[in-house]
């Protein structure tokens, strides 16, 4: 009874729209459902459907199909290619956002638009711009055979291309933060006598840190999901050059569906982990920012009497 | 230790924030450099301290060339405008920065830099704020942390950009006796960069005003405020009434037309009366009285028809029963007459 009066009180202050940029009710409710229905749709369903066709035939053969040798080589190959490609583009990023973010110079904006290259380049084109210079018909394939080196068809072009697409995700993160801080704190820092690695380890990456583990978990996520661009420049080779994208479409293509989407279920339980931490690192970063604000605390007001002597050098 | 910038010049771009700056600063002394935004007051300051290389010029340290020396060789005690407290860290972790990143050789041990920042907690007197962040604290508690982390360094000169700019009058004007306070207390060389003319005349031992990236001058309080050495600083130090002039002699006399001469008087000097004392003086209406603080402030209009402001006591205030619409004579009491910027014959 209290429960139904509380929610009719509820319903008519929700009716009134006492703010002049509330909604009525029923245009709130239409919105919500059709942004659950459409959420419904393209995600829950889709991801519901990986996991039930990838345990289909039941969960040995589930597992079955992940220990297979060809796609444990294509877990591996991936794990490589995510391990190289995000540390290098977490070193650049920082890099990158520190130029951009703190100094002027000649041709700044050229490399803000080239940093974004990666993003607004088709994939399949990035693998062909590798294979056009690493390959054997290409610009530097003569060299290349002749020193016995192989990059495209092989583990290399892979990192290359991996790198290259997810190179965006840390600068793109860091680059605003690192703008809006400015460089007070380091100029105190340098008077303070601080080296520049002390002040970039002991001022500059504490202040940066949650934006930077922000874009290295896009980074990851992207690094291991990528096709396009590691298509063009694999060459399929199963047990080498597949990695797990790749093993999903030869799996699909071979009406293998039960081994696909095992292998399939791992990307997306990648996907759901890197949401979770990602709320996770939003949700410290918050609380971070909680902190930042001014607290009520009672202010010791100064007094003005008495000061303690103190011997300056 | 004494400080000497000699012919600074700096230009950033087009635009030059400093115009063969020369200045010389005594050991012990606390120096106000003042100046309107644009002056160059600030840019000289990082000059000193390193954050910012003049593009010609010297800056010695008790005589030593330093103009090549980096900030963080200089060992100066710097104070931001707006604090530049490591937000990520505590009050206690924010003082010892400076002790802590020292190298192993020469870096206090754990017990003496909780000592040594314990010590300066309680000169700032924030002792029980210790492991707040920066975040929970007020703006004068920031400033005030800012400066116990610059002296935590034992710096031989401190230099602080505007330290009260971002405060509320009140606080401000607590704070800045209190750094007047210490400085008697340690007699650190001090230079502070302020906009606030009443700021730079209450605490500093001596003046620097500057105008367009040049020194209008060097002085004591007392000395610019009093003897001003060109219009620019008598106009900057306080209010001030413009009259056109003329001189005959050693005597100033006030007219209603262009003369090329421009006479000046500071509100404080005008005299109200009903009668024409002999004297010079001139006819006036009141249009406005302003009885709220210790000085009443009247607005009137001259008889040629520019605005007058007169400041006077408020017993003097009661004992003329002013009015609205009144005409009245009013009595320059001191003028100072200026020609095309060169310095003032003395009335």
């Amino acid at each position: 009874m209290a429960t139904a009066l509380a929610l009719k009180n509820l319903w008519a202050a929700a009716d009134r729209a006492t703010q002049a940029t509330t909604e009525r009710t029923w245009v709130r409710w239409s919105l919500i459902a059709v942004a659950v229905l459409f959420l419904a749709t393209f995600l829950f369903l889709p991801l519901a459907i990986v996991f039930t066709s990838a345990f289909a035939k039941g969960v040995s053969m589930y597992f079955a199909a992940l220990r297979e040798p060809d796609t444990l080589a294509a877990i591996r190959l991936t794990l490589l290619a995510a391990g190289i490609a995000v540390p290098a583009n977490l070193v650049f990023g920082i890099a990158a956002a520190w130029a951009i973010g703190r100094f002027e110079f000649v041709g700044k904006s050229f490399l803000i638009t080239l940093i974004d290259l990666p993003f607004s380049v088709s994939p399949v084109v990035s693998g062909l711009i590798y294979v056009l210079i690493f390959g054997l018909q290409g610009l530097l394939g003569p060299w290349l055979a002749a020193h016995d080196l192989k990059i495209i068809f092989a583990v290399p072009g892979i990192v290359l291309a991996t790198t290259f697409v997810t190179f965006p995700f840390v600068a793109r993160e860091l680059i605003p933060l690192v703008q809006a801080q400015g460089n007070e704190e380091e100029e105190a820092a340098l008077t303070l006598g601080a080296s520049g690695w002390q002040t970039f380890f002991r001022v500059t990456l504490p202040n940066i840190k949650w934006g930077l583990l922000y874009g290295v978990i896009l980074c990851n996520a992207r690094a291991m999901g990528e096709f396009g661009a590691v298509s063009v420049v694999s060459g399929h080779i199963r047990g080498l050059t597949n990695t797990m994208p790749l093993q999903i479409e030869i799996l699909y293509n071979e009406y293998q569906f039960a081994p696909a989407f095992a292998v399939a279920s791992l990307l997306a339980l990648l996907a759901l982990a890197t949401l979770i931490v990602k709320t996770a690192v939003e949700w410290k970063s918050t609380q971070h920012a909680n902190r930042q604000e001014p607290s009520t605390a009672p202010a010791a007001a100064p007094t003005l009497t008495a000061l303690p002597g103190v011997k300056a050098a | 230790m004494s400080i000497e910038a000699i012919g600074i010049s700096k230009r950033f771009g087009q635009f030059a924030a400093l115009d063969n700056v020369s200045l010389v600063i005594p050991s012990g002394e606390l120096v106000a450099l003042l100046g309107p935004s644009g002056s160059g007051k600030t840019t000289l300051l990082r000059v000193i301290a390193g954050l910012e290389f003049a593009d010609t010029g010297t800056v010695r340290f008790d005589g030593h060339d330093i103009s090549d020396r980096t900030a963080r060789e200089r060992r100066v005690g710097f104070v931001f405008q707006h604090y530049a407290l490591f937000r990520h860290m505590t009050v206690f972790e924010n003082i010892a920065f400076g002790l802590r990143v020292r190298p192993r050789e020469n870096r206090p041990s754990k017990k003496e830099i909780q000592a040594k920042v314990h010590e300066l907690l309680r000169l700032i007197q924030l002792e029980t704020l210790a492991q707040r962040y920066p975040s929970q604290l007020s703006g004068g508690q920031r400033q005030r942390v800012a400066l116990a982390r610059a002296l935590a360094v034992e710096p031989k000169v401190l230099l602080l950009d505007e330290p009260f700019g971002a405060l509320d009058a009140k606080v401000r004007l607590e704070l800045r006796r209190w750094l007047r306070q210490l400085h008697d207390e340690i007699h650190i060389t001090s230079v502070f960069v302020t906009h606030d003319q009443e700021e730079a005349l209450e605490v500093a031992d001596r003046i620097v005003v500057m105008n367009h990236g040049r020194i209008e001058q060097i002085g004591s309080p007392e000395e610019v405020y009093n003897h001003p050495a060109t219009p620019f600083v008598y106009n900057f130090l306080g209010n001030v009434n413009l009259f056109h002039g003329r001189l005959e002699g050693d005597k100033a006399y006030i007219h209603e037309r262009e003369t090329g001469h421009v006479v000046y008087v500071r509100p404080h000097l005008l005299e109200i009366d009903r009668q024409p004392n002999g004297g010079s003086h001139f006819r006036a209406r009141i249009k406005h009285i302003n009885a709220a603080g210790p000085l009443v402030k009247v607005e009137a209009i001259a008889e040629w028809g520019d605005p007058v402001h007169i400041e006077m006591p408020q017993e003097k205030y009661r004992d003329l029963h002013l009015t609205k619409d009144e005409s009245v004579f009013v009595i320059p009491k001191d003028v100072k007459v200026f020609q095309n910027g060169e310095a003032p014959p003395q009335k």
